[in-house]
């Protein structure tokens, strides 16, 4: 037995090299991604991640729709940040239709995004926590995200992709009485935030997890293009509401969070005073809330052109490339999300530390994998052509597959 | 009779059926109290019960690479050490069915024979999460089984005896919480050490090594080693009730003060975070140890002036 396993060991590396496969099954993961870390001991040597798992399609499918039925195709993109998506695309298509949307509809959108950045940080500190083993804390933010989860069903209908944009609008109004039960839910939020802030910033034994593990220095930050909270934690002035504004952020400004330190702690109290920030925009949007029209009238055509949108979606700068070639649809949609720029930093941070950190250290850019996964293909050899036709890339799919099994 | 007696001692009580029965009702208890403390449902009373027959019922996998004999043994030894170490127990508040002098010793290791068993499972299969898991058992079991052992130790010097049920009828109505608190706080945390509860539960974190060493296990095996666990829970609780807790006379006495230790311990797991193992070991040899070692030196030298 002893000679099986010692063989067993050397097959999948060349010296004695022990390798800790994480994913793409895993009860750490929530999504499939694969990554690989090899140990010595229970100290982490060498960090090493396959992307790719859950590439959808999406950008090519866009290709088939028209600007209408993509923007509900893109709010699919993420589950958690559905509405950021389908705001940048709006904003891109309207910069490029030449479309002025009415201001109350950029504020009910600003708004939407805020409710949406609270939801998705909390589900953020609940499964963070659930990384360090602190399932308490998991479960009560869980609890407490419900209140924002239930007003973003009651003003929109859905708990997750909630369509509240229109190419050229929103379809949805604030009355008083939804205005007054945001209000209310954001007092309860901000209440039990401010106790989460509490606890992880004093509760001794998860500060060990925390405190000092997975450091990103300002600098490393910059080099690795990290982006978000997570480049916010290790003091990288960089928010696209406060840098680019867009939307109703002009009107109402946003304040950049910011942490120094740069270790998982920090990255809890950033995305923790980040939701401070957000409490306070949605309350002065709801106090000035601009009158006039929902929606503005949009051409079924698009006029050639091209742009780009960058918006700050709950995990960091989100980018689009949108562009029209005179149809009714688009004739390229690039997406490039938050987590595929912090990924690096992973690998990066995860070599020295302990086994037990990396859950924390992944957890801690807040990956999203389906969002960032993408089809992508080096290849230099056989003199393949750069630019690739549908037929081609269907036959290059089909021949990878049927060599992959032989 | 001789032979009744010990068959019924052997599978209905105390060890065998009453305990299992027991284990799983307190298994219940915990995981209810901890699913309230988190604002949680929790389990309905039967769950544990249904889980362990649900477990029985299935397929036991053997992975490819293991010694079989092993793989399908271990369990069965983990389970019975606890099992028998229930006979040498004040279990339900009845004096224990075999004494002799120097079972607190015997107890104490066939307490730790499931935690042995555990880590020479999980070294037995080639699966790298069982393997590190394996890894962080064992360690975890060199940091916590001499403070818990001496703090045990230390009710048995009080009363002049390595034998339980000499102990306990010392302990009978002296509260030795109060002379003790520290011996009797490393005795409670130690035994989630050994039940390997948050935030000792390193050895198998789901979130870094999915199960740990029982990783392969499914079926059987895996039940075994959870009614281990579970059996373990309840003799520890009783051990520390009978030691700490002015003993545990009558059966009553017994539920009341071994739900009490329990509903301490839910508490504490739903309050703290998971060390990772270096903390652990740091945390038991650093301040574990330390304090048995001043509980010892206060109750030597508090003998030596009131003698």
């Amino acid at each position: 037995m002893t000679n099986r396993k010692s063989e067993n060991m050397q097959a999948n590396g060349k010296s004695e090299r022990f390798i800790v496969p994480i994913g793409p099954q895993h009860p750490a993961l929530k999504e499939p991604e694969h990554f690989r870390f090899t140990v010595e001991g229970e100290i982490v040597t060498n960090a090493y991640v396959r992307l790719g798992y859950a590439h959808r399609g999406i950008e090519k499918a866009t290709e088939q729709r028209n600007w209408v039925q993509t923007n509900y195709l893109l709010e699919r993109i993420c589950g958690i940040c559905s509405h950021i998506h389908s705001t940048a695309y709006c904003l891109g298509v309207e910069k490029l239709a030449g479309v002025q949307v009415p201001p109350r509809a950029l504020a009910i959108r600003t708004l939407v995004a805020e409710l949406e950045r609270i939801h998705s940080h909390m589900l953020w500190l609940g499964v963070a926590a659930h990384e360090a083993g602190f399932d308490t804390l998991f479960m009560y933010s869980w609890r407490d995200r419900e209140t924002v989860m239930d007003i973003l069903e009651q003003l929109t209908g859905n708990r997750v992709n909630y369509s509240a944009n229109l190419l050229g609008g929103v379809k949805y109004d604030i009355d008083q009485e939804i205005a007054d039960s945001i209000l209310e839910g954001i007092d309860f939020l901000e209440e039990r935030t401010r106790h989460y802030l509490e606890i992880v910033t004093t509760d001794a034994l998860f500060l060990q997890r925390t405190r000092g593990v997975g450091v990103m220095t300002k600098t490393q930050a910059e080099v690795m293009r990290a982006v978000g909270p997570t480049a916010r934690a290790s003091g990288v002035t960089r928010d696209i509401r406060v840098e680019a504004p867009y939307a109703a952020y002009p009107q109402f400004p946003a304040r950049i969070t910011l942490a120094t330190n740069g270790d998982v702690e920090a990255r809890f109290v950033v995305r923790i005073e980040e939701l401070f920030e957000s409490h306070r925009l949605i309350r002065e949007i709801l106090a000035n809330l601009p009158e006039s029209d929902l929606r503005a009238r949009f051409p079924r055509r698009i006029k050639p052109g091209e742009t780009i949108i960058r918006v700050e979606a709950p995990r960091g700068e989100l980018f689009y490339f949108i562009k029209s070639n005179g149809s009714d649809k688009p004739e390229r949609v690039k997406v490039r999300t938050p987590t595929i720029c912090n990924m690096s930093s992973v690998v990066k941070l995860a070599v020295g530390h302990q086994l037990a950190d990396i859950p924390l250290i992944l957890a801690g850019i807040d990956p999203c994998f389906s969002c960032n996964d993408r089809g992508v293909i080096i290849t230099r050899r056989q003199n393949k052509p750069d630019l690739w036709t549908w037929e081609q890339l269907r036959q290059y799919g089909i021949g990878y597959y049927d060599g992959n099994n032989k | 009779m001789e032979i009744i007696n010990n068959l019924i001692a052997l599978l209905f009580f105390p060890a065998g059926l009453f305990l299992l029965v027991l284990g799983l009702a307190y298994e219940w208890v915990d995981r209810k109290l901890i699913a309230q403390f988190q604002n949680r449902i929790g389990p309905r009373w039967f769950q544990p019960l249904a889980d362990t027959v649900k477990l029985l019922a299935k397929e036991e996998v053997v992975p490819e690479g293991v010694n079989v004999a092993l793989f399908k043994g271990l369990p069965v030894v983990a389970l019975a050490g606890g099992l028998t170490a229930a006979l040498y127990v004040p279990m339900a508040g009845l004096p224990s069915t075999y004494s002799f002098q120097g079972d607190l010793i015997v107890t104490l290791y066939l307490l730790s024979l499931l935690t042995l068993c555990m880590g020479l499972a999980g070294s037995n299969t080639m699966d790298r999460f069982s393997l590190i898991g394996a890894t962080r058992t064992l360690t975890q079991l060199f940091s916590y089984e001499a403070p818990f052992m001496l703090a045990l130790l230390g009710p048995a010097m009080a009363a002049r005896s390595w034998q339980i049920s000499e102990i306990t009828a010392y302990t009978d109505g002296r509260w030795l919480i109060l002379t003790q608190p520290l011996g009797f706080i490393v005795a409670l945390i130690g035994l989630m050490g050994k039940l390997e509860l948050p935030p000792f539960d390193a050895p198998e974190a789901e979130t870094e090594i999915v199960a740990g060493a029982m990783t392969e296990y499914s079926g059987k095996g895996l039940v075994l080693f959870h009614l281990g666990k579970s059996a373990e829970m309840v003799i520890g609780l009783t051990l520390i009730a009978a030691f700490y807790l002015g003993g545990v006379a009558n059966p009553l006495y017994f539920i009341l003060k071994t739900l009490a230790l329990l509903f301490i311990i839910a508490g504490l797991q739903s309050l703290l975070a998971r060390l990772r193992i270096d903390q652990t070991v740091g945390l038991w040899w650093r301040y574990g140890v330390l304090l048995v070692l001043v509980q010892w030196l206060i109750l030597i030298v508090g003998q030596r002036i009131i003698l």
